[in-house]
């Protein structure tokens, strides 16, 4: 079945096409929301959501961009705002605590193993992934969809709507940043 | 220095060689449990619970409410006109009678 008949079957509420198109694109979605929520509960939960918001505004998705483009953006618009909200509530935490008399400590979240990753580089990687997690948003995107979803750098910039140049620039700025925590560690 | 800069080489490679994670057992059965308990709890209310039969209702009762206040108010007033009426009436009887306490004594 082709994407566009995948898309006009979606858009009539197709069940089978639904079952299909989340076969397709299940790994890239939970792969791609666990490489930036570093939680495989939470990866599953923002993995679902996309598939919820896909199946609703299908008939807001335009040919000028990929279904797999399209999935793509939904993918990081929900990841990223899944890390804002949890942001906001160890923030929240964090203030109530001090007015609490009980005394909670605010624990962070073990170090994230990867499962893809190789044996002999586990730890580095947990500690990469650390250290990717203190990165701006736009180049944390572009390093995560460059590194872990292995993605050329034209798919990239179509996925955040920048060209080639800036995605090169971005992951410059990256690497930039994270040689810096390295060695400031 | 050198091997400093191997180890961060290496830091930042660690990525390499990774391999898509798998995806849960069960994906597409919890999503479809997901999405029909998000159907069902976006089906609408019973009518009674509805906004529209809510404000409605208390569109009603607030209109009422003011009726019978305005009811009240010119009835009171009403009331106080009609007593001040018999009270004049009560008072011209004894003049035309010369029933006032004065006149005993006159």
């Amino acid at each position: 079945m082709s994407e566009q008949e995948l898309v006009e079957q979606l858009r009539h509420g197709d069940e089978e096409a639904f079952k299909e198109l989340v076969n397709h694109f299940q790994q890239k979605v939970f792969n791609t929301a666990l490489g930036f929520l570093q939680n495989q509960h939470d990866a599953e939960d923002a993995a679902q959501e996309v598939f919820i918001q896909v199946y609703n505004s299908i008939n807001q998705f335009k040919a000028n961009a990929t279904l797999s483009t399209w999935i793509y953006r939904i993918t990081i618009t929900k990841c990223l705002d899944h890390l804002r909200n949890k942001k906001r509530k160890k923030r929240f935490a964090f203030i109530s605590s001090l007015f609490s008399e009980k005394n909670d400590l605010l624990h962070d979240a073990p170090d994230f193993e990867h499962p893809g990753v190789q044996m002999d580089r586990k730890e580095n990687a947990a500690m990469l992934f650390r250290l990717v997690n203190t990165l701006p948003e736009s180049q944390k995107t572009a390093f995560l969809l460059n590194k872990i979803e292995l993605l050329s750098y034209a798919e990239v910039g179509e996925i955040m709507k920048i060209s080639e140049s800036a995605v090169d620039s971005l992951l410059q700025r990256a690497k930039q940043n994270l040689r810096k925590k390295i060695n400031s560690q | 220095m050198k091997e400093r800069f191997n180890k961060q080489e290496e830091l930042l490679n660690a990525f390499d060689g990774i391999r898509p994670a798998e995806v849960p057992p069960f994906f597409y059965t919890r999503l479809k449990v997901r999405m029909e308990n998000e159907l069902e709890d976006r089906k609408e209310p019973f009518f009674l619970l509805r906004p529209v039969f809510l404000t409605a209702s208390l569109s009603f009762l607030l209109i009422v409410n003011v009726f019978f206040l305005i009811q009240l108010y010119s009835g009171q007033h009403g009331s106080s006109i009609k007593q001040k009426n018999n009270r004049a009436t009560i008072e011209s009887f004894s003049d035309a009678y010369s029933l006032n306490t004065q006149s005993l004594y006159e």
